[in-house]
């Protein structure tokens, strides 16, 4: 891992108080979003007075108001009563590792099957995991333990549910075992 | 007696060997989703969640059901054995329970906490036996505008009350409101916001919302943050308490309970309030040693207690579930869906219409009781095993069971890249605090309570008075507005009192 600058405490809290700003203005283009999308939505409201376009046109609103109300705590000494502690640095490698692991399974689940999938996910994210600890990891032997667990929890996983509960996956045969 | 044969009833239906089974799996599933980090009930019945399908509605809703309170009962073991609370719900049994466990005293505090889990868990569906019908009873008169306002309070409350701030819990709500206007409108039938895409037309489902929120954000979370978090886990001791332990156990389960199962009755949950209000009790009460052990070697009432309330409060949700059909959790929400899965709306007519799966769903809650007891004392050792289990194989495992359950629901592939999506949605309400229950409760309340709005203003002709003509929605409605301006107080107070607590 690459030696990580000591992030002095101002520093950090305008960069906190940047990423909560792109938060609030999230909030924002989503309520915006929402309205846009309200005003093509009938008002036929027959007796009762509201129609269909009612609660989108109240939840774009309330969004609104709540964005800019985040926006203001961004900009005025950040969100109240956080939890989180800002102290901790972002592994952003692992995420990368395991968001890889994610999208190859969404991409391959319905060419490979479930189970080898659901294996390759497995390893993928196992790896993210295990370099996030920062502990000499065992080289290959790991690669082939995760793989070999990944693959002992996928395979039983696929034939309890389709064999069991008739739950459909897809498999890499038809015959409902691999 | 009418609810007598109706139990006697359900417990034959709950009794038959397939259920049976069903009650134990979900209880042992859900001891080890309890205890296991990462993942809660919530997750574990929406992972779940498409069994629906091929199961039938009683044998799954007691399996869901299994799950649900199991997961109070190992979320205890893992809050007393390491430095980190499983849930919010054992955040008070934590604090004592983890200093007891360090000062060799883990046993004394596992058997306590399961014990009273029984205790409580059991009275609580005592009241859910004797009260459940009589509230359905009682909702069958009540009307859609006093429907809207019990919905707007449980929607109120689980937004601006449970969590840090007023404005991120609303979001949250209205973030969840959102991804339930998705689809088909209930009432005309109109599409909105589906983008003509035809498989958006039935809606978003809960399995993605839920299993991204909860179980892919969580994956995420800690590969991003928790890397170097190191947990140590406190030694065991035998299990067992001794005469002095019950002799100060006893009295704490039954004030814990007593406080407990009111909050879980009304539209207004969550077991934060009534586990710190229970500690707070214990602390109060406690004289000369005893009192001296909180906040040192660990009181035996500060675990007691609070988990008696817990298992009431979470057990007595039931009631304003099945009776009104209002949900006041993540988990008590995801049940409700897995009930719309089956085409069968919770409410006042559940117990004519349903009446049979009603009743073995509350007589596999004694059963169940009874399983976790074994489960959690004798075997407990068993439980505490899963703790070893590394990080890296946990949370990828996780993975696997979020496919099956996104990917069981509609067969599309579409839907792992719509998970990935809601889970990187999770990661980023949690980095900033933003709650995730109202999420999963608006998306879905909002459409029902919509419908209900919609039917009263009809009622009204189109004016919203009808919701300060009718005493009870008037009532209500004062209610949600002081629930809106009351927690600003209540923060002011519980921080002082926690202050003084610890």
């Amino acid at each position: 891992m690459t030696s990580v600058e000591p992030i002095t405490e101002g520093a950090l809290s305008a960069i906190s108080r940047r990423n909560q700003t792109i938060v609030g203005c999230g909030v924002v283009l989503l309520a915006i979003g929402i309205g846009a999308g309200a005003i093509g939505i009938s008002s036929d409201s027959g007796y009762a007075g509201v129609g269909p376009n009612f609660l989108p046109w109240l939840v774009s609103g309330a969004l609104l108001l709540c964005g800019c109300f985040l926006l203001y705590e961004a900009r005025s000494g950040g969100f109240r009563d956080m939890e989180e502690p800002l102290g901790e640095q972002a592994y952003w490698p692992g995420f990368i590792w395991m968001s890889t692991a994610l999208m190859v399974n969404a991409a391959l689940i319905t060419t490979i099957g479930f189970i080898f999938s659901c294996t390759v996910c497995f390893v993928l994210a196992a790896r993210g995991l295990r370099n996030a600890q920062h502990v000499a990891d065992g080289g290959v032997r790991s690669w082939i333990s995760d793989a070999v667990v990944g693959f002992l929890i996928s395979a039983p996983v696929y034939w309890m549910f389709t064999q069991f509960l008739a739950i459909s996956l897809p498999g890499l045969t038809q015959s409902g075992w691999i | 007696m009418d609810i007598w044969n109706q139990l006697l009833q359900g417990f034959a239906t709950a009794g038959t060997p397939v259920n049976l089974m069903w009650a134990f799996v979900g209880c042992a599933l859900g001891t080890a989703v309890g205890v296991l980090p990462g993942i809660g009930p919530a997750t574990a019945v929406a992972m779940l969640l498409p069994i629906t399908a091929k199961v039938d509605a009683t044998a799954s809703m007691i399996f869901f059901a299994g799950i649900y309170y199991g997961a109070m009962y190992g979320g205890s073991t893992t809050s007393i054995l390491l430095n980190t609370p499983g849930e919010t719900a054992s955040m008070v049994t934590a604090m004592e329970g983890n200093k007891m466990a360090k000062s060799g005293r883990a046993g004394a505090a596992l058997a306590t906490s399961a014990i009273g889990s029984f205790f409580a868990g059991t009275i609580a569906t005592v009241l859910v036996t004797l009260f459940a019908p009589v509230v359905a009873e009682f909702a069958v008169k009540l009307g859609p505008p006093e429907y809207f306002c019990l919905m707007l309070l449980a929607l109120t409350t689980v937004s601006a009350v449970l969590g840090q701030s007023t404005v991120r819990g609303l979001t949250a709500l209205f973030v969840g409101l959102a991804t339930g206007l998705v689809g088909m409108d209930q009432i005309t039938g109109f599409a909105r916001y589906t983008g003509n895409v035809p498989e958006l037309l039935d809606g978003i489902e809960i399995v993605l919302v839920a299993v991204g929120l909860f179980a892919v954000a969580e994956a995420l979370h800690a590969v991003l943050f928790e890397g170097r978090v190191v947990e140590h886990e406190n030694k065991m001791s035998r299990v067992s308490m001794t005469r002095e332990d019950w002799r100060r156990s006893i009295p704490a389960w039954l004030r814990g309970t007593a406080i407990g199962a009111p909050f879980g009755c009304i539209p207004a949950g969550g077991t934060e309030i009534p586990t710190f209000l229970s500690y707070a009790v214990e602390k109060k009460l406690a004289k000369g040693d005893n009192l001296a052990e909180f906040g040192t070697k660990g009181a035996i009432e500060g675990v007691a207690g609070p988990e008696a309330a817990n298992n009431a409060t979470v057990t007595a949700a039931l009631i304003p579930l099945l009776t009104l059909g209002i949900p006041v959790s993540n988990t008590t929400a995801i049940l409700l869906g897995a009930f719309q899965n089956y085409g069968i709306q919770p409410g006042p007519q559940l117990f004519t219409s349903s009446a049979e799966l009603v009743w073995a769903l509350i007589a596999s809650l004694y059963i169940g009781n009874v399983m976790l007891l074994v489960l959690n004392l004798p075997l407990v050792g068993l439980w505490v095993k899963l703790l070893k289990v590394p990080k890296p194989q946990l949370y990828a495992g996780i993975l696997i069971f979020a496919t099956v359950g996104a990917y069981g629901m509609r067969q599309s592939a579409f839907d792992l890249f719509l998970l990935y999506a809601i889970g990187v949605l999770g990661l980023v309400m949690r980095r900033f605090s933003f709650p995730t229950a109202p999420v999963v409760v608006g998306m879905i309340l909002g459409p029902l309570a919509e419908a209900q709005l919609r039917n009263a203003m009809s009622i009204g002709e189109g004016s919203a008075m009808v919701f300060l003509q009718r005493p009870m929605s008037l009532t209500l409605l004062v209610i949600v507005v002081l629930v809106l301006i009351g927690p600003r107080i209540a923060k002011q107070l519980s921080r002082r009192n926690i202050t003084n607590l610890t």
